[in-house]
């Protein structure tokens, strides 16, 4: 009987957790586990039998897949947790060596100095397009060396890099920015789904649990 | 009686007298709507959570006859929030109480 009750809580919390992290599912089974046994409790009080209080119990916590959408908006899901740890990879990777850093920072020097030769010498189209390289090199590794560590830091960070992102776009396509805009909307998709989850995981985190990368 | 998004206000109310587990929370607002504010306790658990996130409660482990628990307190934040809506339910209740009349 006592199996018949584990079987249905576990059946219940399986579908409760889908999606969830490893972390998140955890504190659910184990939250929920400690609810049942007192709701059990309870029941057996006027209950007949012990199947019939852990029927009771079991109906009194509800549909699982109600409770499953509404864990999900609250709590971190499998592909959310992943994308915390990874954190911000793209400068991670040339930040944690020197001379990654170096390297990124001489080409861009470079790359700004040579835009600014050819824009001078009159070849305004190979200028802007370098000068579209440099800033795409900016936006994506200076941020770590930026003093943003507040919300609205944050915030007033990834409106500029959004404007900086177009602006790249325009300069590296003009006069045809709009002819490729198609290829524009087929790179950008990943990155929009990748901010998007980083919305989710700063609703979801408390902010005094915010990593680093998370205000970027 | 269907209770959407009334949830977390009753929550904050059933704190307001001492911190709590989400067990005793869920009667506790059962047994004094009279068993008419009837829920489903597998959604009391997201609420706390987002209500956690808000910093409107607190959480902290315990213990209870052998048995882990956790338990919820009311925040200074979650004072203010619940004064604030207690305010806004007394406001929405008597517009619809002076539409549909006394009963």
């Amino acid at each position: 009987m006592a199996t018949l009750a584990t079987n249905s809580l576990d059946s219940w919390l399986s579908r409760a957790t889908r999606h969830l992290s490893r972390d998140a599912a955890a504190q659910v089974r184990r939250e929920i586990g400690e609810h049942y046994e007192s709701a059990r409790e309870t029941a057996a009080l006027t209950a007949a039998t012990a199947e019939e209080a852990d029927r009771i119990a079991l109906v009194a916590l509800g549909d699982a897949k109600v409770a499953n959408c509404q864990y999900c908006r609250v709590m971190l899901t499998s592909a959310e947790a992943k994308l915390l740890r990874q954190g911000n990879w793209e400068a991670r990777a040339v930040c944690s060596y020197g001379w990654g850093r170096w390297l990124v920072l001489g080409v861009a020097a470079a790359g700004l100095l040579g835009s600014a030769g050819l824009l001078i010498k009159g070849d305004g189209y190979l200028g802007s397009a370098m000068l579209a390289g440099v800033m795409s090199i900016g936006l994506f590794f200076a941020a770590k060396a930026l003093p943003i560590y507040t919300p609205v830091r944050g915030r007033i960070f990834r409106g500029v890099r959004l404007a900086l992102l177009l602006a790249i776009w325009v300069l590296a396509f003009a006069p045809h920015t709009l002819q490729w805009s198609w290829l524009m909307f087929a790179c950008l998709w990943p990155l929009v789904l990748i901010e998007q989850r980083r919305g989710a995981i700063r609703r979801k985190l408390p902010i005094a649990q915010w990593p680093r990368h998370l205000y970027l | 009686m269907n209770l959407k998004g009334t949830l977390p206000i009753l929550i904050l109310e059933a704190l307001v007298e001492e911190p709590d587990h989400g067990y005793r929370i869920a009667q506790r607002i059962k047994e004094r709507s009279e068993g008419v504010l009837n829920f489903k306790e597998g959604t009391l658990y997201p609420a706390l959570h987002k209500l956690e996130n808000e910093g409107l409660v607190t959480s902290i482990d315990g213990v209870e006859k052998g048995r882990p628990r956790r338990y919820y307190s009311i925040t200074e934040a979650g004072h203010a929030a619940l004064a604030k809506e207690r305010a806004e339910w007394r406001q929405l209740s008597r517009a619809v109480t002076m539409i549909l009349g006394e009963a």
